[in-house]
């Protein structure tokens, strides 16, 4: 190895705390990514593999466009000559006693095994006392299988019960099961009657040899989907959701790769001084390079390695993040983790390594070309010039005009979306060093106040090394406005959903539960001849194709949600219902965006019966679904799709009926006894509550990773200062600074960067905030988030910021207080 | 039990290469049931005791009162250019439960049904099956009572007038032919009563059409396309509520057209020391459709080479020199095409022989020449205490 590149390793376990903490921000930066990539890519294989195990060897299903499918079509399907092989099935959700929901399949085994064999090679143990063994799955009400996975985590095997709210299920074997979505599979006899589905099943899978000529005898009310429309509709509901995770991967990236870039310019801004001695001691420029960049790649290698095991570690509990929102808005998801593989170590360090030598490239280019002598004398190429903080300042503004192009055109992809407001960071980072230079005399006279002469020098230590502050600066900032703006948005969007549910869900009482336990008819003629009650809302939310995309339609009584619920229109007021009571249905902000549909319009849906038409009456603003939602009278409903299921029951009471009380007591008692479930106005509200911070836990997940990345940054640039400035301490202590002066002075410089960037931060936080609500959000999810301006955000980060700053000062203090007596002025 | 009661746990293995565990527990737990007498606790299911009073063509229809039944067609085709085919269309009902559970749920199970459906190619020496199991369930399989008319998902009998139309198909299989007889039905057995073993109830009402005229189209994978074929057909029904004693290990049946007119069914039950047992018989059927019961004593079998499958290791006699020593009936008839065997994985099920033979001899001193079909079950793995 050459003697430069010697002295340079040399140099790492010398400043061994440097040396950590700059392989702790590389390794930081590449577990942000790695984390956050892999894990979004697990969760949605995860969901693919679902998907692909559940349908099985069919080509094709078929189904009511809304609601159960008569059985009675089976017969003709058996006999219809472009049917090779089909099995109806019931796919429904059950929630287990301890509150996980997983899916269910009510299958007949003989017909479904050319469909699924690998559920057929179920292991069947007959239990000791139950001579029937296998042949209890048929003939056993309660009989089950279970994937192995989900016997696993409840500990449960042959002739164990499962405990579920619908009562106990006996387990009879278990199967494998390759997707990561937890599977309890019954006989379809029994599952009709645990769902009271006599006579109905959910849909057909088929595999078909003539696709055309099948169609052609069944596309009349029924809704026939071949494998690939099946998994493009599913993609398609997880759109917005991929999208998201993508954002999130995307923002890792960009933080976790500027924390690597800072640190990697650190370690070379860092050497200044030892490449002028050894500059003028002889050695050529390309052995300095040759220096340089083996000591970046060490770096980089090692950080990068680090952060991959810590990123795999990341995605274990990230991808459970991931799991949960999925299961909570879509789709019953338990996505493994994925093993490790030495990729993730490969990918750590390319990332480390390219990262590195992308932050280390200008400063070391700067360097080189720096004549040896200047170098020599240390400080001055550290203290950039105002000069040159303008220069960079310029290029910023260029690139915050581009990014405002982006921002601002209509009706582009959602990556120009990202692009812009990633745009937007990064100029206004490059903005830091003029604003330091700009807002030196207020830092000063502040600091000044607080710290008196140390903090007045501390004021000019940040101004006289911009070179180092300025990118510190603009790492804190950088990850501050993220946590500003994402905690702004997501409170924002929690304060528009409180102010959606307030207009919407008026009801006293929810009687059942979407997807777990529908509402019989005649509970509901029950319930709303009740006296007293002010009006009965049976709703009913099923999936449907419009254009071949999935959207929802909800039935509703309109005259019942038109007296009692004040919905928050576009344009207009209740009386948009009028509309609906005459046929026509009222449509949500998303799905107006999304199919450019207006109040007025006239558009159709494929019926039970064929196509039907329909008149928009009104726009509503919407959470529930990013998909678009359109509502309709439960009497058109019926008449177009024949599906008389209720999935809940609202109960609307007059707030100044006398008897109210008495009457939602009767109401839950005749509910209980029919083993409905009920919730309150103010349960309900609280677990859509729930389900909505459950979604934004990936989110927050990011935000804290922005924090460490944060305290890395800061951390990095002070001690940097301070080792850079070590002799600088014998000048002050032959000026007569005490030892606590010294301290204060390093704490003030921490906190003056820290405030500096807090402050910017708000600025550029709320911006970022108002960009992802009005540019990502509404081309995402096409619904508009009101902004609800918080203190919490800013709070919150501004402890943060203070935090951080202190923990990054703590340690030169402490080194300080340490060494310090000991200083001397060697070298002057 | 009789002939055919194997197949209902068998499956192909050309086609269901992964069998399923689960389907074939729950029918071999069906088959153990059948076995420990479970269906017998409730005391109900209908044996075959007394003699039956047959009512045509009512009696073509389900006895569900009777545990087990079947519907067998087998038969040997030509087609326009002179090859020739073999075909084999079975349908089983097993009762499981004298009454569904739950009534109100078509899916709740009374009856489960299987059917086999083979085809030999001779020509190509080629042998291709498949099977379907279904519940009643909604329409999806079952059998009427007045007459012959059973359903399994695509495949079926039905019988109108005096014609029998069956049909199957699946994506490169097809079988569609219309069956004549040419001869009345012929009671097997004492009147339609055929004793399978020497204990009261095991025994079966059986009857057949020995000689149906068959023509129609049929299609191979081979074949690609659909062949107009004609030739004659074999058809049993059979229904009862018991099976094989424990000593028994399977059983080989034997039906034949000779080309005398005379039609001869033989089966023969196998026990354990390798004996026939008493209880197997045979009938012979003449040119006119007159039937004679035949006794074990009048009937000599003699295996005159074998044959080893390599699917499933069992050894198959192949080639018998068959005698019926009262009607002076001498024959040598060996498979058309060797490997028509029926394999399911060794544990879960039956793998059994089923397929088309031809062969030569004299009757009544005259030369003659014979087709039909053989039937042997029990070579791998004992049947015994199962059927």
């Amino acid at each position: 190895m050459k003697i430069v590149t010697k002295s340079f390793l040399r140099y790492l376990p010398r400043r061994l705390s440097l040396s950590l903490l700059q392989l702790m921000g590389v390794a930081c930066g590449v577990a942000a990514v790695v984390g956050m990539t892999m894990s979004a890519i697990t969760a949605l294989a995860s969901f693919t593999k679902a998907v692909e195990f559940l349908s099985g060897k069919a080509t094709h299903s078929m189904q009511r466009p809304a609601g159960p499918t008569e059985e009675s079509a089976l017969a003709g399907l058996a006999r219809d000559p472009a049917v090779v092989r089909f099995s109806p099935v019931i796919d429904r959700r059950l929630r287990l006693a301890n509150g996980d929901l997983v899916r269910f399949l009510g299958v007949d085994p003989f017909l479904d095994r050319a469909i699924r064999p690998e559920i057929a090679d179920a292991e069947v143990r007959p239990a000791k006392d139950n001579a029937a063994g296998a042949l209890s799955f048929l003939l056993d009400d309660d009989a089950v299988l279970i994937d192995k996975e989900l016997a696993r985590q409840l500990q449960l095997s042959s002739g164990s019960l499962l405990q579920t709210t619908r009562g106990a299920l006996r387990v009879i074997g278990t199967f494998s099961n390759p997707s990561g979505e937890p599977l309890v599979l019954m006989d379809i006899a029994h599952a009709q009657k645990l769902f009271t589905l006599n006579g109905f099943v959910d849909r057909v899978d088929l595999i078909l040899a003539d696709e055309s000529g099948f169609r052609g005898r069944w596309e009349e009310g029924f809704l026939i989907q071949s494998g690939r429309q099946r998994s493009a509709a599913f993609s398609a509901m997880l759109g917005a959701f991929r999208l998201n995770l993508e954002a999130l991967s995307l923002l890792a990236l960009f933080v976790g790769v500027f924390l690597i870039y800072n640190t990697a310019m650190f370690a070379v801004l860092n050497r200044r001084r030892d490449t002028g001695i050894l500059r003028s001691l002889g050695a050529r420029r390309y052995e300095i390079i040759a220096a340089f960049v083996t000591e970046i790649l060490i770096l980089g290698f090692i950080g990068g390695a680090l952060g991959g095991i810590i990123g795999y570690f990341l995605t274990r509990f990230l991808t459970a993040l991931i799991g949960t929102s999925i299961t909570d808005l879509y789709f019953f998801l338990r996505p493994e983790p994925s093993a490790w593989s030495n990729w993730i170590l490969f990918a750590g360090v390319a990332l480390g390594c390219g990262a590195s030598m992308l932050g280390g490239a200008l400063p070391l280019l700067e360097i080189v070309r720096t004549d040896p002598a200047k170098a020599l004398s240390g400080r001055v190429a550290g203290r950039q010039s105002g000069r040159n903080a303008h220069r960079t300042s310029l290029a910023g503004l260029l690139i915050l005009a581009v990014s405002t192009v982006l921002l601002i055109l209509p009706r582009t992809h959602i990556y120009v979306g990202f692009a812009g407001v990633f745009g937007f960071l990064i100029g206004v980072s490059l903005l830091t060093g003029s604003v330091l230079v700009a807002i030196h005399p207020g830092l000063r006279w502040v600091l000044g106040r607080v710290g008196r002469l140390p903090g007045k020098v501390a004021a000019g230590n940040i101004r006289q090394n911009l070179g180092r502050t300025a990118v510190a600066v603009a790492a804190f900032m950088v990850a501050l406005s993220m946590s500003v703006g994402l905690g702004s948005m997501i409170g924002s969007f929690r304060q528009s959903l409180v102010w959606w549910m307030e207009s919407q869900l008026q009801g006293e009482l929810y009687i059942g539960k979407i997807g777990e336990a529908d509402v019989p008819e005649s509970f509901y003629e029950e319930v709303k001849k009740m006296p007293g009650l002010g009006g009965a809302d049976p709703y009913r939310n099923v999936q449907v194709l419009y254009r071949d995309v999935p959207v929802y339609v909800a039935s509703v009584d309109a005259s019942v949600v038109q007296r009692f619920t004040h919905f928050g229109w576009l344009k207009g007021g209740n009386e948009n219902w009028e509309q609906v009571k005459r046929g026509g249905v009222v449509i949500s902000e998303s799905f107006s965006r999304r199919f450019g549909i207006k109040s007025g319009d006239t558009m159709t849906l494929h019926g039970a019966h064929g196509p039907a038409e329909f008149r928009v009456g009104g726009i509503f603003y919407d959470y529930t679904t990013e998909h678009g939602l359109l509502m309709m009278d439960r009497s058109t409903f019926l008449r177009v799709f024949g599906d008389h299921t209720i999935n809940s029951l609202a109960a609307f009471i007059d707030p100044d009926n006398p008897h109210r009380l008495e009457l939602i007591q009767e109401i839950k008692k005749k509910a209980e006894a029919r083993g409905l479930p009920v919730q309150t106005q103010s349960q309900l509200r609280a677990s859509i509550l729930k389900v909505f911070d459950n979604t934004f836990a990936v989110t927050r997940s990011m935000r804290a990773l922005a924090i460490v990345v944060a305290f890395f940054g800061i951390a990095g640039a002070l001690l940097t200062l301070f080792m850079e400035r070590r002799h600088d301490f014998g000048i002050y202590r032959a000026l007569g600074f005490s030892t606590g002066q010294i301290a204060t002075m390093t704490l003030l410089e921490g906190l003056g960067m820290g405030a500096v960037s807090y402050l910017l931060s708000m600025g550029a936080g709320t911006i970022l905030a108002v960009l992802l609500i009005n540019v990502i959000n509404l081309r995402s999810f096409n619904w508009t988030i009101f902004f609800y301006p918080e203190l919490g955000p800013y709070a919150w980060t501004a402890i943060t910021a203070l935090v951080a700053s202190l923990g990054a000062a703590a340690y030169p203090i402490w080194k300080v207080c340490r060494t310090y007596p000991q200083m001397q002025i060697r070298e002057e | 039990m009789g002939r055919g009661m194997g197949t209902g746990v068998t499956g192909c293995r050309l086609q269901v290469t992964s069998f399923l565990l689960l389907l074939s527990t729950i029918l071999l737990a069906i088959c153990m049931l059948v076995s420990l007498g479970w269906g017998a606790q409730e005391g109900a299911w209908k044996q075959a005791v007394e003699p039956w009073k047959w009512h045509f063509p009512r009696d073509h229809g389900a006895h569900p009162e009777f545990r087990t039944e079947w519907w067998y067609f087998t038969g040997n085709l030509m087609d326009t250019a002179g090859k020739q085919y073999g075909y084999q269309l079975t349908f089983f009902r097993q009762g499981v439960a004298l009454q569904p559970k739950d009534p109100q749920n078509s899916w709740s199970i009374r009856d489960l049904y299987l059917a086999h459906f083979t085809l030999t190619d001779v020509s190509l020496s080629r042998f291709w099956c498949d099977e379907r199991t279904s519940r009643t369930g909604p329409g999806l399989a079952g059998a009427a009572k007045d007459g012959m008319d059973v359903r399994l998902l695509n495949w079926s009998a039905t019988m109108k007038g005096n014609t029998i139309l069956v049909e199957a198909r699946r994506q490169d299989m097809e079988l569609s032919l219309k069956l004549t007889p040419r001869k009345p039905l012929v009671l097997q057995g004492e009147d339609g009563l055929s004793r399978k073993g020497p204990n009261k109830g095991q025994a079966s009402y059986y009857y057949s059409y020995t000689e149906l005229q068959t023509n129609g189209t049929i299609k191979t994978p081979g074949s690609q396309t659909a062949l107009r074929v004609e030739g004659t057909s074999w058809f049993d029904h059979e229904f009862g509520s018991n099976q094989l004693a424990q000593d028994q290990v399977g059983w080989d049946w034997f039906s034949l057209h000779l080309s005398s007119g005379q039609d001869v069914m033989i089966y023969l039950l196998r026990r354990k020391d390798g004996s026939p047992d008493p209880a197997s018989s045979g009938t012979l059927v003449d040119r006119s459709g007159k039937a004679t019961h035949l006794a074990l004593s009048e009937i000599s079998v003699e295996p005159l080479s074998h044959w080893k499958s390599t699917q499933s290791g069992a050894t198959y006699p192949s080639q018998w020199r068959i005698a019926i020593r009262s009607a002076n009936i001498n024959l040598v008839v060996g498979p058309l095409v060797a490997n028509q065997e029926l394999v399911t994985e060794g544990s879960t099920g039956v793998t059994y022989w089923e397929g088309a033979v031809a062969g030569t001899g004299t009757s009544g001193g005259g030369q003659v020449t014979c087709k039909g079909y053989i039937e042997m079950t029990g070579y791998a793995g004992s049947l015994g205490g199962v059927f």
